[in-house]
């Protein structure tokens, strides 16, 4: 037996449990944040720890005061802000820390541990993989179990005394939490305008392209846009994504032309094929659309305008989910008559960057006979030696598309496409870069092409005469697979597992790959991407089409009722006190009415002792009593009773009145 | 006069009654469960996890916002059931001299599983905690300074916990009427009990004290346990107690009057020492307050009953 008396205290062992959390939770970020963020989170988690373990003193005000400072100081140096994710996120992980050094009572645990549920949840701005998912999961276990430690007060809990509890509760709250997650009413937007960056970096394509821009955007699967088309869906080499056209070049970066109105010739000659479909696009922080090559200029979506280069522009950023419809020519010829003005445009570039690239552009011009040679030995050049891979090595920024073609020879879409275009140019056939997304993944259930930022593509328009405007896909050459069948496929076999594969004469490993595919994909359909939309479609396909929040609310309180007391009741039935033996229950009823009348039984008391002092104290009671008692006595401890005997015993004890 | 409003419409809701007949056993209507402020704090922190998640549309925000959300839900019934169907009674309340820490007892035990963490406290003073097993009772003692003699009550007894996690606190009320006998303080100043209070006696004879072996006589409730025939009582004789014989020449009576002292309280703690002085060196003595007379004995119960006239001492009025 224990029996402390204490308040709530900090024990080293239960500030050593929330360090932990919080390394756990914070790690992560850490990863993708600069290296100082690290460097500073981990030290003050480490002087935490000290404090707590040697029991010395904590910093001052002024030491604490002076680190937030300058915490917050090197944000603003890192990212020329403090507001958005980024910058955000790393403010909050180095206040997290701060908040740790100045932890001296309950509360202020307390607010550390609700500090790092909100870590949890920038997790999540970040990715919503099934993994990060499972290992947020357990942060939020291990920071369920420091609360039960920090309140298990005067004892120190064992790892599974925390730990099963935590996860007991984490249980049961698991079906009201799916109820919830079904039911909430999902909005249709954000409550207010998000911070611009707050898709910085990870999402969305950029009016700027080069070498590694969109190989870092590939390894993102947050969706770009999702389409519905009307009648069948074209073939999977056709799903051209046009987005931002880039005709001016630097040397290294490809650029949205700034000259906006270069007269690129844009008269269609030919148009077939039509396909109509309705896009839902992400919200992108940019102002571009995304249609099939080449848009209907009778269907251009309301309020955007199509330029001369054939990119659909809106007037302003797209800063919520919106969806058009429009229609494409998937057979098409256009902008035969390409101005002069265009034709110079096509065909700049720089003398001096890439020189080698420059040279062998024009080697393919002097022994082409024409336009067609040059295109045919590009092909076969490209053909050759190059590797398709996300991990390109890194190139001499001056001269990056000679270090691509003549030393590493690895490289991404946008290595090709630049390359190519600038190979082009040089042998004087006018080239620009298109980037957007080709293909997607068609979704089996509601058959909707789900186009991701891993789907992120760019590629090439030349110039020819008496033709136009003409896509070659460089990374086709390559990597045809690439435009066959999607990034993973081209990669799976060269980039993912290359050796493990290779030896996987069962396909077992191949099959597990597309298991965990598939699963990630249902992952993404009806969990992270279970929006006001997804909401609708569910209770649809329940037979409840065009739901709306009234109803839902109406159905989230049903639930919660509901599987509140199923809850309970498991909870609470289970362990309710064993009923009292019969005879048992009838003494302990008999007991109480005399020590209601002051003749309480003491607790070392035996039946018979207890007999002889109520017949002293109250002789006029005795007979009664004695025949009770006996009655007791021989039900519990002697032969037993009968159902009968026992009912007579209870009905004495009811019977009986002390007065 | 609100202080008096808002305490007797927690009176009211509360149940305050008579002094319960223990065992008392908690039972559904006879807990009470709040959010604490941690509690609050948490709500508030969902909320704001829910707006975020709205607002960046984050779905597994959701699911993180409602799965804390019902482990608050969770957590209340768990916390509810760290407290229910717990059995008290009241348990050793030993008394004390003025000055010194009192313990005000009670005893728990759980019909099914361990309870952790549950605490128990009188009014606005700190809670002593234990785990309550299901092998053992759990005994709390709740530690008060006992600074007044007399009758030391302990009134109504909170018993509350806040486990698993913290976010509800769930009580019930009882109260045993715990009392504790507060003995005067003893001063030392008094010295040795006044020598003509002795009566003489014939020298020579042997009285009871605990020098040298006498005799066994049958046992009496009260004597103390050295002194007790192990050794017969193992011989399975009947329980018997040593006396032994010191060369004693007087008979003692502690009397109030002898103690001069400026009031009553600093009587009381004269007397007090003398008795306990006495009883330190195995005198037989007696004690002779207004209205009350001890006649002279020895041994652990006759110390009690006088220490227990001197705290109950009401300056003999009846």
């Amino acid at each position: 037996m224990r029996s402390v008396a204490l308040s709530p205290h900090l024990d080293v062992r239960n500030v050593m449990w929330l360090l932990a959390a919080m390394v756990f939770v914070v790690a992560p970020h850490l990863l993708r944040m600069p290296y100082w963020v690290s460097i500073f989170f981990l030290a003050i988690v480490a002087w935490r720890a000290w404090i707590a373990w040697a029991a010395i003193h904590f910093p001052g005000r002024l030491v604490t005061a002076a680190l937030t400072i300058a915490a917050a100081i090197a944000t603003y140096f890192e990212y020329r802000r403090i507001v958005g994710r980024e910058a955000g996120v790393t403010l909050l992980v180095a206040m997290a820390a701060l908040k740790l050094l100045e932890m001296k009572t309950q509360r202020e645990v307390v607010l550390s541990i609700y500090l790092g549920f909100f870590l949890v949840l920038t997790n999540f701005l970040f990715s919503q993989t099934i993994p990060l998912g499972i290992y947020m999961l357990a942060c939020v276990w291990i920071f369920v179990g420091t609360m039960v430690g920090f309140n298990r007060v005067g004892s120190s809990p064992t790892l599974t005394q925390r730990l099963r509890p935590a996860g007991a509760l984490l249980v049961q709250a698991l079906p009201l939490m799916v109820a919830f997650f079904i039911l909430f009413p999902r909005a249709s937007g954000p409550l207010w305008a998000l911070p611009t960056d707050s898709r910085s970096g990870a999402t969305g394509l950029s009016d700027s392209m080069k070498p590694g821009s969109i190989s870092n955007l590939i390894k993102s699967d947050a969706i770009a846009f999702r389409v519905q088309f009307e009648g069948d869906r074209p073939q999977y080499s056709s799903l051209y994504w046009r987005g931002p056209v880039l005709a001016d070049f630097d040397g290294a970066a490809w650029k949205v032309a700034e000259d906006q109105n270069v007269p690129w010739g844009d008269a269609y000659a030919r148009r077939e094929k039509p396909v109509t479909y309705t896009v839902t696009l992400e919200p992108h922080f940019k102002r571009w659309l995304f249609a099939l090559d080449v848009p209907a200029k009778s269907q251009i979506p309301r309020g955007a305008t199509l330029r001369p280069d054939l990119q659909l522009m809106t007037s302003a950023d797209i800063r919520e989910r919106r969806r058009y419809e429009t229609t494409s020519f998937l057979d098409y010829r256009y902008g035969e008559t390409l101005s002069e003005r265009g034709r110079r445009a096509a065909l700049q570039f720089d003398e001096n960057r890439n020189p080698r690239t420059v040279a062998l552009g024009r080697q393919w011009r002097r022994e082409a006979a024409d336009e067609a040679q040059v295109l045919q030995k590009a092909f076969t050049y490209f053909n050759r030696e190059f590797t398709y891979t996300l991990e390109p090595p890194l190139l001499d920024p001056r001269n990056p598309y000679d270090a691509f073609l003549f030393e590493t020879k690895q490289g991404f879409c946008e290595h090709y496409a630049g390359s190519f275009a600038l190979a082009m140019r040089a042998a004087g056939i006018p080239a620009r870069v298109v980037t957007g997304y080709q293909g997607g993944e068609v979704n089996q259930i509601n058959n909707e092409l789900v186009v991701r930022q891993a789907d992120a593509h760019a590629w090439v328009e030349i110039w020819l005469r008496d033709r136009g405007w003409l896509r070659v896909d460089p990374t086709a050459a390559v990597s045809p697979l690439r435009v066959e069948g999607g990034v993973n496929a081209a990669l799976g076999p060269i980039g993912m597992l290359p050796s493990l594969i290779a030896a996987d004469p069962m396909g077992l490993l191949a099959n597990m790959r597309d298991a965990w595919r598939a699963m990630n994909s249902q992952w993404d359909a009806w969990v992270v991407g279970y929006s006001i939309d997804r909401q609708r479609q569910f209770f649809a396909q329940l037979g409840f089409p065009d739901v709306d929040w009234r109803t839902l609310g109406f159905w989230l309180m049903a639930a919660t009722i509901l599987v509140g007391s199923a809850v309970s009741v498991g909870l609470l039935v289970r362990d309710r006190p064993r009923r009292d033996e019969p005879s048992l229950a009838a003494w302990n009823r008999f007991c109480a009415k005399l020590a209601a009348a002051g003749l309480a039984r003491a607790a070392h008391e035996g039946p018979l002792d207890y007999l002889r002092r109520v017949e002293a104290a109250q002789p006029s009671w005795a007979p009664q009593v004695s025949d009770i008692t006996s009655r007791y006595v021989r039900a519990r401890y002697g032969e037993g009773a009968t159902r009968e005997e026992l009912r007579e015993l209870a009905r004495r004890v009811r019977d009986f009145r002390a007065a | 006069m609100f202080a008096g409003l808002r305490q007797s419409i927690s009176d009211w809701i509360f149940r305050a009654t008579a002094p319960e007949v223990p065992p008392v056993t908690l039972v559904q209507r006879r807990i009470f469960i709040l959010p604490t402020r941690q509690g609050y704090t948490f709500g508030f922190t969902t909320l704001v996890l829910l707006i975020a998640s709205i607002n960046y549309a984050l779905s597994l925000g959701f699911v993180l916002t409602f799965t804390l959300m019902s482990m608050a839900g969770v957590a209340m019934l768990h916390t509810w059931r760290n407290l229910a169907h717990l059995k008290l009674r009241p348990g050793r309340c030993d008394p004390v001299f003025a000055g010194q820490t009192a313990h005000f007892g009670v005893n728990v035990e759980t019909p099914a599983q361990t309870r952790f963490s549950v605490a128990v406290r009188r009014t606005d003073e700190q809670p002593v905690y234990a785990d309550v097993s299901v092998a053992e009772t759990a005994s709390i003692a709740l530690p008060v300074v006992a600074a007044k003699r007399g009758v030391m009550r302990c009134g109504r007894l909170e018993i509350f916990t806040r486990y698993p996690i913290g976010l509800f606190h769930a009580w019930s009320y009882v109260d045993f009427d715990l009392r504790v006998v507060v003995y005067p303080r003893p001063d030392p100043s008094a010295g040795m009990p006044p020598a003509h209070s002795r009566s003489l006696t014939e020298e020579g004879i042997p009285v009871p004290g605990d020098e040298e072996f006498h005799m066994l006589r049958p046992y009496r409730p009260g004597d103390a346990p050295k002194l007790i025939a192990w050794k017969a009582l193992a011989r399975e004789q009947e329980l018997l107690t040593k006396e032994f014989s010191a060369m004693a020449s007087s008979e003692l009576w502690i009397d109030w009057e002898e103690a001069r002292a400026l009031d009553v309280e600093a009587r009381l703690s004269m007397l007090c020492h003398w008795v306990m002085v006495a009883d330190r060196f195995g005198q037989s003595y007696g004690l002779r307050l207004p209205g009350l007379a001890i006649a002279p004995s020895r041994g652990d119960a006759h110390r009690t009953r006088c220490l227990e006239a001197l705290a109950l001492f009401n300056g003999g009025r009846p």
